[in-house]
């Protein structure tokens, strides 16, 4: 018989795709390194540089909330693996907030703080005060809802959509920041899924939740979208894929 | 290959598609999915539904088949809709 990856059990799969090992075998040739594949030069017309900042300052305020709501969900991680896998998820958080400083510094910008206070998605600044009350809270279904679920696909769609119609240098790393993503809103999706099914009230909360926070979402995606100038009748595709995912958890 | 059904499978040698997302050793049991438009899927392929990359198998898959995704670390039972195999997620 053919070895086929998915003979393996379910126990052995989980263990192997949320350890270290796996996460560095995984990133290590999409990486852009000194010595190994390296992102294309800059082909960024004039007139499109002060509308990417804009854009840039609005990803590089939801990877700092990722990293810090990644860090401080291990602190309530319900076990070692979910632990492990969340300091993986903080590592790429901190290389997407370090490639997209990196961006906006070659576009000219040399005060990043000053810009995001002038150029800051205001929708996303209220849901970073949100999530962080519920990572502080240490209620770990809520929290990791908000980070891995909401926020994640949030981003997910977003770059997605940017990616296609971005220049070459900045696609080139959404591709990479896309591929990290995957993992990030995977492994919410599947703890999530697993604690709705122990828990029969936790779906009731969770519901709750969402519909607070998807004023907040859906305004982020709006305001970024108008910045991205994505027409409006493209936009309902790309707020599909978010709604899909919370849909398949059972938050219609 | 007979399963103890009788039912036959396919059996398909899996190449490299250049999926750098998961270690070497997995990489010819993922592929990109092109879109509706420009993809078909194969016998021994099913879409993941949570990420959105084909998975590949070794054998042709039937209904009720195992699979994961190692890209977004989802386990999936195959199911059929509308005539077609996809991935239904198994928490």
């Amino acid at each position: 018989m053919t070895e086929d990856l998915h003979d393996t059990s379910p126990e052995a799969f989980d263990r192997q795709v949320r350890s270290f090992s796996f996460w560095f075998d995984s990133v290590r040739d999409y990486l852009p390194s000194e010595d190994g594949r390296v992102l294309p030069p800059d082909d960024l017309p004039e007139s499109e540089r002060d509308t990417l900042i804009t854009i840039l300052c609005s990803y590089v305020i939801g990877e700092t909330m990722a990293l810090d709501g990644a860090g401080a969900l291990i602190l309530s991680a319900p076990n070692r693996e979910a632990k492990i896998f969340l300091a993986t998820q903080a590592v790429d958080e901190g290389r997407h907030l370090e490639i997209l400083i990196q961006r906006m510094r070659e576009l000219g910008v040399s005060d990043v703080d000053a810009e995001l206070k002038v150029r800051a998605n205001p929708f996303l600044l209220e849901f970073q005060k949100r999530l962080l009350q519920l990572t502080s809270a240490g209620r770990w279904e809520h929290a990791l809802f908000a980070q891995n679920v909401i926020l994640e696909a949030m981003e997910f769609a977003t770059f997605h959509h940017h990616l296609g119609r971005a220049d070459a240098r900045t696609k080139a790393i959404l591709e990479g920041i896309v591929k990290d993503e995957r993992r990030h809103i995977g492994f919410g999706e599947n703890e999530l899924g697993r604690a709705l099914r122990r828990d029969a009230g936790l779906g009731a909360e969770l519901s709750r939740l969402r519909m607070e926070l998807d004023y907040l979402v859906l305004g982020s995606f709006e305001h970024t979208l108008s910045e991205l100038r994505i027409p409006q009748d493209e936009r309902p595709v790309l707020k599909r894929s978010y709604l899909d995912a919370v849909e398949r958890l059972g938050f219609a | 290959m007979t399963l103890d059904s009788g039912t036959t499978r396919a059996q398909f040698e899996l190449d490299d598609r250049g999926f750098d997302e998961v270690p070497r050793k997995y990489r010819k049991f993922y592929r990109k999915w092109l879109g509706d438009d420009a993809d078909e899927l194969a016998p021994n392929e099913v879409l993941c539904p949570v990420c959105k990359v084909v998975v590949r198998s070794s054998r042709e898959l039937f209904e009720g088949d195992r699979i994961y995704c190692m890209a977004c670390m989802t386990r999936m039972r195959v199911v059929r809709v509308n005539g077609r195999l996809e991935g239904q997620v198994e928490y």
